[in-house]
């Protein structure tokens, strides 16, 4: 077992860092503050070129194995979750099919100036009454002459209001439930396409998330992402487990955040004469953050080096997705104890990693969902 | 116009650092970052790259082989190759014998202009580049500010003085240190990151320049050894001077100042 990262990993690894570090962390209460896109941010962070993280050289991308793609996922949330969502939409889900099934013609006009940060993109799965339950899926597309007419409404939808295009699952044949399932690419602009209520969230803010409106949406043929028509719920499938570790990842930024502040506040905060760090039970809690983080960590790049190497990870990607999430959830919780009645204070940090930790327990599927997949797949058909 | 810049990886300001049990050493958390004042002199060499055609930026350090880290950093941000003078077994505390092989590869390599950082933040010695210059025989500016070329034998610089700044005219080949203020260093783009992934980095003994050996650069032939490390001392709790109105405030800090701190 080799546990090390390469030269090569651990040089990006450090250079992420340093960039995180030097652009977004010192956005990042003013992000939350603001609640609205960070155009600045985005347009200094994607000049370098990071949105071609998963996508091969030839095209402008950097080909990044999945251990790289996880400690990517990991820094950027750390260093504002709200920023990272609209990031790693454009990186993974927003551009997957239409890097994987676009004509050359839809690839030059929409995934290399999403590559860019010049077009905005996202993946439109969940509506108002389904979520998980892709098979609920009510927006439908019906064949139209040399094209397709889509009518629905998606909700929850990072990055819709703001979005230059969209991969939009519909089914074709509501008879055949999830194998009746599709993904077809709408662009801006096309008539019948509009973005409706923006969602005010919790935490995550500063990405923009709401409803998008298909009104008779006409596409044409080749705006239908997949070889061959029924087939959407597989390619689901396909990328479902890099999502699941990517949240894991980004949980474990938030928490790797939190714990750096409970950490620096243990130092230097004087009680009753010393830093509370000499405290036994703020050691406890810092040991705690620490190992929890650890095991977290390891389950993460488990699950990505399963993938890397296209060995099936699907239970370990939902356990990876769970743990990391109920890590960070401890881990925020613990820093705002650390932190006492100021971690209370919007003024303060330790309240936005307590908001946008709740994300992950939503996104990437709720782990009700997961623990039934989980045992399902273990127990097997009796 | 051959540019040759000279780095050092030193502990992140952050980065936990223990004295070790003969308090001789320290013990350093994993976590190192090139100089603060190098990427300056990195950043000032690529900006004159993009002004003088062919120009070939070479960047050095004289370390561990973990260094290799902050050479590929330079050439993230636009370096064309690097050079690791492998410490292996030579580990020393002296300056001079760093300046010494610096100078020698600097001697070997060839270059027109040559830059390093004006100070490492670890020791805080600010004395490798003026040595390297005095050793080459070439003028050296420190502390610069603002660099200008007039030709390809002849630069204006601006550098920091005491109370003000000072403009010299200076013939090349020379070495200038850089200072906070000369340029904003950039964030590496993501090709550059990719070609700093995969560059390969030449790694060199210093004991076989010419004019070098292994004793003449090892620690038997290091001219200066470190005694013992201590920590700053603590500072006092901060004092809250007491008073109803400012002018209360004002007579009792006045009393503090002599009665108690006797400085007045």
């Amino acid at each position: 077992m080799d546990f090390k990262l390469t030269e090569e990993q651990e040089f990006f690894k450090k250079t992420i860092v340093d960039t995180i570090n030097r652009i977004v962390v010192p956005k990042s209460q003013e992000i939350d503050e603001k609640d609205e896109f960070p155009w600045e941010t985005w347009k200094e962070f994607t000049s370098l070129g990071y949105l071609g993280l998963r996508y091969p050289e030839e095209i402008g991308g950097m080909n990044a194995d999945k251990i790289m793609s996880m400690v990517f996922y990991e820094e950027i949330a750390r260093g504002s979750v709200g920023f990272a969502q609209s990031v790693i939409m454009n990186i993974l889900m927003g551009t997957y099919f239409v890097y994987r099934f676009g004509s050359d013609a839809i690839k030059e006009r929409c995934l290399y100036p999403a590559m860019r940060g010049e077009k905005i993109s996202t993946m439109c799965f969940t509506e108002d009454q389904s979520g998980s339950d892709l098979g609920a899926t009510r927006t439908i597309a019906v064949k139209d002459g040399d094209g397709w007419r889509i009518n629905g409404t998606k909700m929850w939808i990072t990055n819709g209001p703001i979005c230059n295009f969209c991969t939009v699952l519909a089914t074709t044949d509501a008879s055949k439930g999830l194998k009746g399932l599709n993904f077809f690419l709408v662009e801006k602009g096309t008539p019948g396409f509009s973005s409706g209520q923006i969602i005010h969230k919790l935490g995550c803010r500063g990405t923009v998330t709401g409803e998008l409106v298909f009104d008779n949406v006409w596409v044409p043929n080749e705006n239908l992402l997949g070889e061959e028509l029924g087939k959407g719920v597989y390619y689901v499938g396909d990328i479902l487990d890099e999502v699941r570790l990517m949240t894991g990842a980004m949980a474990l930024g938030v928490a790797k955040g939190a714990y750096a502040e409970a950490l620096e506040f243990s130092k230097k905060r004087v009680a009753f004469g010393q830093p509370i760090g000499n405290y036994q039970l703020i050691r406890e809690k810092i040991a705690e953050m620490d190992t929890l983080m650890n095991a977290a960590r390891l389950m993460v790049n488990y699950g990505a080096w399963l993938l890397e190497n296209d060995i099936d990870c699907r239970i370990i990607a939902a356990e990876a997705k769970m743990y990391a999430t109920e890590v960070c959830l401890k881990v925020v919780d613990e820093l705002t104890r650390i932190y006492g009645a100021n971690a209370f204070a919007y003024e303060y940090t330790p309240q936005r990693y307590f908001r946008d930790a709740r994300f992950f327990l939503y996104g990437g599927g709720t782990h009700e969902v997961l623990k039934d997949f989980i045992g399902k797949t273990i127990i097997g058909k009796l | 116009m051959n540019i040759l810049v000279c780095i050092k990886q030193v502990a992140d300001t952050e980065a936990r650092i223990l004295f070790k049990s003969d308090k001789k050493s320290l013990e350093i958390e994993n976590k190192y970052n090139m100089n603060f004042f190098d990427e300056f002199a990195v950043e000032e060499a690529i900006r004159i790259k993009s002004k003088i055609k062919d120009s070939q930026i070479t960047v050095c350090t004289y370390g561990v082989k973990k260094a290799v880290e902050a050479l590929r950093t330079a050439i993230a941000m636009g370096a064309d190759r690097a050079f690791l003078l492998d410490n292996t077994g030579l580990d020393s505390d002296d300056p001079l014998i760093t300046s010494k092989i610096l100078a020698n590869f600097a001697k070997q390599e060839g270059f027109d202009l040559m830059f390093c950082g004006r100070q490492a933040i670890d020791d805080e010695n600010a004395n490798i580049g003026a040595m390297i210059a005095e050793l080459l025989g070439i003028p050296h500016v420190s502390a610069v500010l603002k660099f200008d070329i007039i030709d390809e034998k002849k630069v204006r610089v601006e550098s920091e003085i005491e109370g003000g700044k000072e403009t010299l005219e200076v013939q090349l080949p020379a070495l200038f240190t850089t200072q906070k203020g000369i340029n904003e260093p950039r964030v590496p783009l993501i090709t550059g990151v990719m070609k700093a992934m995969k560059a390969s980095i030449t790694v060199v003994d210093p004991s076989t320049f010419e004019g070098l050996s292994k004793e003449l650069i090892d620690m038997t032939a290091s001219k200066i050894s470190i005694l013992t490390y201590e920590t700053p001392k603590g500072r006092p709790a901060v004092k809250i001077v007491d008073g109803e109105t400012p002018g209360e405030k004002v007579k009792s800090l006045i009393n503090i100042l002599k009665e108690e701190a006797k400085v007045l």
